[in-house]
C-alpha cells in the first residue's frame, strides 16, 4: 500500500501558456498537485450555459488539469482572480516580466494578500537582463546563455536538441525545483515567496560540467571535438546494416575492450585508442563495421554485457513491444508516496506510479478546452457556486461581489 | 532581510561518483544544504562539482570504518547513492533493512542510469545509452547525420542529478506534511524515466500531423528555417577561423515578419513559410542574408526588435564579459548561495578527499577523535572500540 502523492492538497493556479509554464504545472500535477489553468475567455464557448466546450488550445501538456476562462481585462474578472489566490498555494506566470503587475496581479498584491502564496515566475530571458522585454524562444535563451555554442557537430552548425534543454529541463523543471524548495521552506517559516526562474540561468547552470571541462583536456578542443559532444569515435552513434542505429559509449578501458571483441576488431586497437590522431580512423573502421550486422544483430551481440553498445531505440517500437520498456513512468520515483502513474494497469505502484494512469500512456496529448472543469475545482477547493460567488459574463467568470 | 537559504540545516551525505550524483548534491549545497561527500580509497579525484561541500575519507568494505557512515546516516536527512543495483545492499547498508530502520527520517535517494528493474540493469552504461534507450536519443540530430546527444546534458544532469533533486525535495515536503509522520522513504531517479519525462511534449507532438516528420526535420529540431542557427560573416576583431552565429527562433507570424524586415527581405519575393516543401528554399536564402553581415552587425539589427534573433555566445566571451554565473532559480525571501566568483563560476575547484569532514562527523554526532574514532595512516576514518 503507497500513501498519498507528495504534493497532495496543493493548490496551484496556472496562467495559460505553452511549454515550460504547463510543463511546470504538469511536474506539479503528477506529483498530486489540484491544478486549476487560468484560459481566456471566449464569448459563446467558454463556461456556455448549453454546456459545450471551447476548442482546446494547443498546449499539451494538460493531464489532470482543469480550467477556468477569466477575462483579465474587466475589474471583475481581475478581482476573481484576486480572489482566487488568497486561497492557492502556488501561482504560476509565464509572461513577460510587468504584465500581471499592470492587472495588479503582481507579487507585491497578491504576496501581500496572501503570505503563503508562492509567487512562481517563468522567463524565457533573466528578468534583468538585456534582452528582458524581447521576444524568444528555446532556442535564443540557449544561444545568449553559452550552453548552444557547446552543441552540434563540428562541421556544423550549433544544433540544440528539440525545446528540450531551455524550455523543459532549464525552465520548467527548473520552476518546479524552485516551487519545491518554496515549499520546504514554507513548511519551516509559514511564508511562501516569490520564485523567478529563466531559462538562461537554469540552462547555464545545466552545462556547468561541460562549461568546467572548456579549460581542460576533456573540453578544450572546440565544439564537437571533445570526448562527449560527439568528437570520440567510442562515444558516439552509428549506422547499421537495416538504417536504425546503436549507442556506443565505451569511455572506460575494460567496456573498450568488451566493446572491442565483440566488433570482432584487432586488440591492439585497445591502446591505439588512447591516441586522438587515430581517431579518424577508428571512427571509419567502426563505421564500415556497424554497418556490417543489423540493429537486432548488434543488440544480440551486446545485451547483458559491459560493452555499453545500446540500441538507439524509437518510439513507434517503444509504444508497440512490452519488451521494449517504453511504459512511460514518473520523472522519478518515491517508493512510499509515488507520484501519479502515467502508462494504463500499472502492475506496482511503488515503482511506476500511482492510480489509473492515463489513455494513451503518456504518448498522446490529452487536449484540454478553456472553461473545462475548472467550476468543479472551484466547489472542491472553495465552495465556491457560479451565481453565488461568481457569474459568468461573456464567457468568462466574474467576481460576484460589489468591488 | 532575507532568511537562511531553502535547505539550511538539511544533511546530506553525498557517496562519492561523477556528474550526475556530484551534480545532485551540488543543487542541494547551493541551496543550503550541508553535504558531506563520503570519499573511499578507489572513489574518483578531480570531481569538480563540489562547492560548499565537506569530504570524510571512509572504506565502506572496512566494517569499523563503515560504522562511521551508519553513525552519520543515523542523523542525516538525506544519502545519495549512485551504485548500480546492489551495491549498497552487498556492503550491508540495505536502505530498507538497515539505514531506515535506524533513521526512519532518512531520504535515501539512489540514482542510475539504467531502470533499477529494466532489462539493462546490470549494465555498464553512459549518457548517451540511457538517452538512446529511452527513445529521446531517436528524436536527435540532423537528419543527414547519425543521432547525436547534447553533450552529456540530457542523461547525466537534466534527466539525472536534476531529476534525484526532484524526488529529493518532493521527499522532504511529504515527510513533513502531516499525515506522514515525519518518515523518510526511498527515492529512485534513473536518466531513461527522467530523460523520457523531459521530452514529453516532442514525443506527444510527433503523433500529430504537422510534427511527425522524421529526425531533424520539425519545426523545433532543425528542420524548419526560421527556428535554426545561421552562420554570419566573419569579423575582423574575431580570432580567425572561429565561426559565429546567429540563433532565430521566429516562430510566430508577427516575430518572422520582423525576421524579413530586419533582413532586408521584401516578403513578396519569398515563397510563402507554410509550404514546407519551400523550406529548402527559404533556407539558401536565408542563408546567404546572414552571411553578409558579422554577427556584432546582425546585433545592431536585431537587438530589442521582437524577430526572436539572438547571438549565440561563446564561453570564454561570456568570461571576457564579466557574465556573472547564477543560480537557476531566484528564491526572494530565502535565496541559495550566490556561485563565489572565480571559485566555481567558470571553473569548478575539486575538493580534496578528507577535507572539512571531520569536523562535519563531530558537528552531526558529536564524535571526537581518539575517543569516538581514529584515522588510519592512510586517512580512512574507523569507528574506535568502545572501551568495556
Amino acid at each position: 500500500m503507497v500513501g498519498p502523492p507528495p504534493l497532495l492538497g496543493v493548490k496551484v493556479l496556472e496562467f495559460a501558456g505553452l511549454a515550460p509554464g504547463p510543463f511546470a504545472g504538469m511536474l506539479l500535477a503528477d506529483a498530486g498537485a489540484s491544478v486549476l489553468r487560468v484560459d481566456r475567455a471566449v464569448p459563446g464557448q467558454t463556461h456556455a450555459p448549453s454546456g459545450g466546450k471551447a476548442v482546446p488550445t494547443e498546449d499539451m501538456l494538460t493531464r489532470h488539469k482543469a480550467s477556468i476562462a477569466v477575462d483579465l481585462k474587466t475589474p471583475r474578472g481581475v478581482a476573481l482572480i484576486r480572489e482566487l489566490a488568497a486561497a492557492v498555494d502556488v501561482l504560476i506566470d509565464p509572461f513577460r516580466p510587468g504584465v500581471l503587475e499592470k492587472l495588479g496581479l503582481g507579487p507585491s498584491e497578491l504576496c501581500a494578500l496572501n503570505p503563503r502564496l508562492i509567487y512562481a515566475r517563468m522567463t524565457g530571458f533573466r528578468r534583468d537582463g538585456r534582452y528582458s522585454a524581447m521576444a524568444g524562444h528555446d532556442i535564443n535563451y540557449l544561444a545568449v546563455s553559452g550552453a548552444l555554442s557547446l552543441l552540434g557537430r563540428s562541421g556544423d552548425k550549433p544544433h540544440p536538441p528539440w525545446n528540450i534543454l531551455a524550455d523543459f529541463a532549464g525552465g520548467g523543471a527548473t520552476l518546479f525545483q524552485g516551487v519545491l524548495l518554496a515549499l520546504v521552506s514554507r513548511q519551516v517559516s509559514g511564508r511562501g515567496q516569490v520564485v523567478e526562474a529563466n531559462m538562461v540561468d537554469g540552462a547555464s547552470y545545466l552545462a556547468t560540467f561541460p562549461r568546467y571541462a572548456l579549460k581542460t583536456p576533456l573540453g578544450d578542443k572546440g565544439r564537437g571535438r571533445n570526448l562527449l559532444d560527439g568528437g570520440c569515435p567510442f562515444y558516439d552513434t552509428y549506422e547499421t546494416r537495416d538504417g536504425r542505429y546503436v549507442a556506443v559509449g565505451a569511455l572506460e578501458p575494460h567496456f573498450f575492450a568488451v566493446l572491442r571483441k565483440g566488433m570482432g576488431l584487432d586488440p591492439s586497437w585497445d591502446t591505439r585508442r588512447d591516441d586522438r590522431a587515430m581517431w579518424p580512423e577508428l571512427r571509419d573502421l567502426f563505421t564500415a563495421t556497424f554497418r556490417s550486422k543489423t540493429r537486432d544483430e548488434w543488440e544480440a551481440i551486446f545485451d547483458g554485457t559491459d560493452a555499453c553498445c545500446t540500441p538507439v531505440l524509437e518510439y513507434p517500437e517503444l509504444e508497440a513491444r512490452a519488451g521494449r520498456e517504453g511504459d512511460q513512468r514518473p520523472a522519478v520515483t518515491l517508493r512510499e508516496t509515488p507520484c501519479l502513474a502515467i502508462a494504463e494497469g500499472v502492475k506496482d505502484p511503488s515503482i511506476q506510479g500511482q492510480g489509473s494512469g492515463l489513455s494513451g500512456g503518456g504518448y498522446v496529448g490529452i487536449p484540454l478546452s478553456p472553461g473545462d472543469g475548472g467550476e468543479a475545482v472551484l466547489q472542491k477547493w472553495l465552495g465556491w457556486n457560479s451565481g453565488k460567488n461568481y457569474d459568468v459574463e461573456k464567457g468568462g467568470l466574474v467576481w460576484k461581489s460589489r468591488l | 532581510m532575507t532568511r537562511p537559504p531553502p535547505l539550511a540545516g538539511i544533511r546530506v551525505v553525498e557517496l562519492a561518483g561523477l556528474a550526475p550524483g556530484p551534480f545532485c548534491g551540488l543543487v542541494l549545497a547551493d541551496y543550503g544544504a550541508s553535504v558531506l561527500r563520503i570519499d573511499g580509497p578507489r572513489s574518483p579525484k578531480g570531481d569538480v562539482l563540489a562547492r560548499h561541500k565537506s569530504s570524510l575519507c571512509l572504506d565502506l568494505k572496512h566494517p569499523p570504518s563503515r560504522d562511521v557512515l551508519l553513525e552519520l546516516l543515523a542523523r542525516a536527512d538525506v544519502l545519495i547513492d549512485p551504485f548500480r543495483p546492489g551495491v549498497l545492499e552487498r556492503l550491508g547498508l540495505s536502505p530498507h533493512e538497515v539505514l531506515l530502520k535506524r533513521n526512519p527520517r532518512l531520504v535515501v535517494a539512489r540514482l542510475t542510469g539504467f531502470r533499477r528493474d529494466g532489462k539493462y540493469r546490470d549494465m555498464a552504461g553512459h549518457d548517451i545509452n540511457y538517452l538512446a534507450v529511452s527513445g529521446v536519443l531517436s528524436m536527435l540530430g540532423r537528419p543527414a547525420d547519425t543521432p547525436l546527444p547534447p553533450a552529456n546534458l540530457l542523461g547525466d544532469f537534466a534527466g539525472g542529478g536534476a531529476m534525484c533533486v526532484l524526488g529529493i525535495l518532493m521527499a522532504l515536503v511529504a515527510r513533513q506534511a502531516a499525515a506522514a509522520g515525519g518518515a523518510g522513504q526511498v527515492v529512485e531517479a534513473n536518466m531513461v524515466d527522467g530523460s523520457a519525462y523531459l521530452a514529453t511534449m516532442p514525443r506527444l507532438a510527433t503523433k500529430t500531423a504537422f510534427w511527425n516528420a522524421a529526425r531533424g526535420e520539425n519545426v523545433l529540431d532543425g528542420g524548419c528555417p526560421w527556428y535554426d542557427t545561421y552562420r554570419t560573416k566573419q569579423s575582423q576583431s574575431v580570432e580567425s577561423g572561429v565561426d559565429e552565429y546567429v540563433a532565430v527562433g521566429a516562430l510566430e507570424p508577427r516575430f518572422y515578419d520582423a525576421l524579413l524586415r530586419g533582413l532586408g527581405l521584401d516578403p513578396a519575393t519569398l515563397p510563402p513559410r507554410e509550404d514546407k516543401t519551400q523550406w529548402p528554399a527559404l533556407r539558401s536564402v536565408l542563408r546567404a542574408k546572414f552571411a553578409e553581415k558579422t554577427r556584432k552587425e546582425w546585433e545592431g539589427v536585431f537587438d530589442g526588435l521582437d524577430a526572436c534573433v539572438t547571438p549565440v555566445l561563446g564561453q570564454a566571451e561570456l568570461e571576457r564579459e564579466g557574465f556573472l554565473q547564477r543560480l537557476p532559480v531566484h528564491m526572494s525571501h530565502t535565496p541559495g548561495k550566490a556561485i563565489p566568483h572565480g571559485q566555481g563560476d567558470w571553473t569548478g575547484g575539486t575538493l580534496a578527499h578528507g577535507f572539512g569532514g571531520e569536523e562535519v562527523l563531530s558537528e552531526w554526532t558529536g564524535w571526537a577523535e581518539g575517543v569516538d574514532y581514529t584515522k588510519t595512516a592512510s586517512g580512512i576514518a574507523v569507528r574506535m572500540r568502545a572501551k568495556l
